[in-house]
C-alpha cells in the first residue's frame, strides 16, 4: 500500500511489493546457489501468490534464472566447478530432449489426459528423486559417524562395469570420471523430455542424474548444472518475449537483484557444507514440494475453475 | 460478442424509456437532471506508481431513492480449466470451459441491502452477470455451476467485488439528493473502457439510469515497456536476456573481488 514500495509491472498486469520481490528472489538465488537448480519449481508458485498469471510468472522467472545462473555459474567458474565438457553434451542432448518432449505433451493433449499424466509424473519424479536422494545420503552421514575401520574397496558394482564398456569413453577431468559421451547426451534427452512436459528448467532432475548416474563430485555438479541452465533460460526467454509475450522484464530485474545476491551466498554456504549435507538439504526440499502437491491433488480446491496456461 | 452488446443495447434502451416515463410522470419524478454521475478522477492513470485507486462516484439521484453502482467493463472471452474429480480420487483439470462476454472487471455496491431494493437492483449485482455471459464450451459439465465458480475465481483476485451499504446517501434537497460512493479499483485492471452505472431505485421500481465511461490507460514507463514488449518482442527478448547476463556477470564479479583476500 506505501507509495515507496509498490509498483505496477504492465506486462503482469498487477502491482507488486518491491520487498516482497526482492525477498522472493534472494530467498530462492540462496537455494539455486546452494543446490545448482534454477527454482523455477518453486518461484513460479510463489510469483502466483502474489498476483502475477502464471505464464508471465514461468517466462520472466527464466529470464531471472539467465542472470542468477550467469552470476553461479562465473563465481562456480572461479572455484572450477564447471565441468564445460560435460556441461555442453546435457545441453545438447536436453535441447533436443525439450523439443521431443513439447511435441509429446501435444500428443498427450489431443488424446485429453495431458494434465493427469504431468501431475502424477511430477509427484513420482519428485517423491522417487526427493526420496532417495534422502535416504542414500542419511545412510552415507551414519557410515561417517561409524569409526572407519570397514572401508574395503567396493567392488565394481554392474552398472559401473556397465557404463565403462559403453562405446565413446571420453575424459572428464573436471568431473574426475570417465564415461562415454552417450551418457550425458542420452541423459540430457531423457531430462530435456521430463522438464518440458513438466514445465520446468529441469535443474532438480538434472542434479540428481548427474550425482547418481553420471558418477559426478557434487561440487561440480551444481556448477556444471547452472552452466547448463543459463543456456536453457537464455533459449525460454527469448522464444517466450518473441512468441507469448509474457516476459516481464521489470520483474525478472527486481528478482535478479534479489537472487544474484542470494546465489552468491548460497554458493558460499554451499562450499561450507559437506556434499552429503547438501543431497539431504535438496532432498528435503524436493520431498516438501511434493508433499505439497500431493496435498494439492488429494484436497478438494476452493475454486473448481482456473485460468488456462501454468500448471 | 455483437449479440449481447445487442442486449445491453436494448436493455439501455428499456433504461432510457423508464427513466423517460419516470421524467414525464409529474406527481412521482424530479427534475429530468437529477440523475447525474461524476467519478474522480475521471480517466485511470496507470503508471509506475498504480496501485489500484479508490474511485469515487458522486452524483444526484432523484428525491427518496436509493442508489446502486456498478463499475464494469472491458468484455473478453476466457479459456479455462475445469477441476473435477479423477478416479474418484485426484483433483485436477479435466476438461475445457470457455466463457464469452466476462467482464475484466466488476464491482458494486447499493445504499442499502439488496432484500430491500427493488428486484431490478438484482441486474447489477455479480449474478446478474450470469444473463450476459455465454458458455461456449463445457457447458455439459452438469454437475458444476460454471458462473458460480467463475464469479468466485474473479473476487478470489479482487477483480469483482459486491458490496451493500457502502454508497452514502445525503438528505432530500427539493426534488433531489446526492449520494457518493467509493469503489476500490484492483491493481490488476486491464488498460480500456470502463463504465459507470448508477441506478436510482424508489418503491419497488427503477426510477432512473446514468452512466459514464472511465478510461483506463498505460502512462510513463509502463507504456513505454509494454509497447517494447508487444511492438518489438525479439528485440525486447534479446535485450532482456543481455541485460539479465550482464548484470549477472557485474553482481558476481563485486562478490568475487569482495570475496578475494
Amino acid at each position: 500500500m506505501s507509495l515507496t514500495t509498490s509498483l505496477y509491472l504492465p506486462i503482469a498486469g498487477n502491482s507488486v511489493n518491491l520487498l516482497v520481490i526482492l525477498g522472493l528472489g534472494g530467498g530462492v538465488g540462496l537455494l539455486s546457489g546452494i543446490f545448482g537448480v534454477g527454482g523455477g519449481f518453486l518461484m513460479t508458485p510463489l510469483l502466483m501468490m502474489f498476483g502475477i498469471p502464471p505464464t508471465v510468472a514461468a517466462a520472466s522467472d527464466s529470464n531471472q534464472i539467465v542472470g542468477a545462473s550467469t552470476s553461479g555459474t562465473y563465481a562456480h567458474f572461479k572455484l572450477g566447478n564447471v565441468d564445460i565438457k560435460m556441461g555442453l553434451l546435457l545441453l545438447v542432448g536436453g535441447v533436443v530432449g525439450g523439443t521431443l518432449g513439447v511435441q509429446v505433451i501435444k500428443v498427450l493433449r489431443a488424446m485429453g489426459n495431458a494434465d493427469f499424466l504431468i501431475s502424477i509424473t511430477y509427484v513420482l519424479m519428485l517423491g522417487f528423486v526427493g526420496g532417495y536422494m534422502f535416504l542414500e545420503s542419511l545412510q552415507a552421514m551414519r557410515k561417517c559417524r561409524e569409526p572407519q575401520a570397514e572401508a574395503p574397496p567396493k567392488p565394481q558394482s554392474p552398472y559401473a562395469r556397465m557404463i565403462s564398456n559403453l562405446p565413446f569413453q571420453m575424459d572428464f577431468a573436471r568431473s574426475g570420471v570417465k564415461l562415454s559421451a552417450a551418457m550425458p547426451l542420452v541423459l540430457g534427452v531423457l531430462v530435456g523430455v521430463l522438464s518440458a512436459i513438466m514445465g520446468v528448467g529441469g535443474g532438480f532432475i538434472m542434479v540428481p542424474v548427474m550425482v547418481y548416474m553420471l558418477r559426478m563430485p557434487m561440487h561440480v555438479v551444481v556448477g556444471t548444472s547452472l552452466f547448463q541452465i543459463l543456456f536453457t533460460c537464455v533459449n525460454v526467454t527469448i522464444m517466450q518475449s518473441y512468441q507469448n509475450h509474457t516476459v516481464d522484464f521489470v520483474l525478472a530485474l527486481l528478482l535478479l537483484l534479489g537472487s544474484s545476491i542470494g546465489a552468491q551466498v548460497g554458493t558460499k554456504i554451499g562450499k561450507k557444507l559437506g556434499g552429503e549435507q547438501l543431497k539431504i538439504l535438496l532432498a528435503s526440499l524436493v520431498l516438501v514440494v511434493m508433499f505439497k502437491m500431493l496435498y494439492d491433488l488429494l484436497a478438494r480446491p476452493e475454486i473448481l475453475l482456473a485460468y488456462m496456461g501454468g500448471h | 460478442m455483437a449479440r449481447s452488446i445487442t442486449v445491453l443495447r436494448s436493455l439501455g434502451a428499456c433504461c432510457a424509456l423508464l427513466l423517460a416515463l419516470a421524467v414525464l410522470l409529474p406527481a412521482t419524478a424530479g427534475a429530468q437532471d437529477a440523475l447525474t454521475v461524476v467519478t474522480e478522477p475521471a480517466s485511470i492513470r496507470m503508471g509506475t506508481q498504480y496501485d489500484g485507486i479508490d474511485l469515487k462516484i458522486t452524483g444526484n439521484v432523484p428525491a427518496g431513492s436509493d442508489v446502486v453502482v456498478r463499475f464494469t467493463g472491458a468484455p473478453a472471452k476466457l479459456h479455462l480449466r475445469r477441476k473435477g474429480k479423477v478416479f474418484g480420487l485426484l483433483w485436477m483439470n479435466v476438461g475445457k470451459v470457455t466463457v464469452d462476454n466476462v467482464p475484466k472487471v466488476c464491482l458494486v455496491d447499493s445504499s442499502a441491502p439488496y432484500t430491500q431494493l427493488a428486484p431490478a437492483a438484482e441486474s447489477y449485482r455479480l449474478e446478474g452477470l450470469r444473463d450476459d455471459m455465454k458458455i461456449e464450451e463445457g457447458a455439459d459439465s452438469a454437475d458444476l455451476d460454471i458462473v458460480h465458480e467463475l464469479l468466485l475465481l474473479k473476487e478470489s483476485e479482487g477483480l469483482y467485488s459486491e458490496n451493500a451499504g457502502g454508497v452514502v446517501l445525503g438528505p432530500d434537497e427539493g426534488g433531489s439528493r446526492t449520494f457518493s460512493a467509493t469503489l476500490p479499483v484492483p491493481s490488476a485492471l486491464s488498460p480500456s473502457d470502463y463504465v459507470v452505472q448508477v441506478m436510482a431505485l424508489r418503491d419497488g421500481a427503477v426510477i432512473g439510469t446514468a452512466s459514464t465511461p472511465i478510461h483506463a490507460e498505460l502512462v510513463g514507463f509502463p507504456a513505454w515497456l509494454s509497447h517494447m514488449a508487444f511492438d518489438n518482442a525479439l528485440l525486447y527478448g534479446i535485450l532482456a536476456t543481455v541485460i539479465a547476463i550482464l548484470s549477472g556477470l557485474a553482481i558476481g564479479m563485486i562478490f568475487q573481488s569482495k570475496g578475494a583476500h
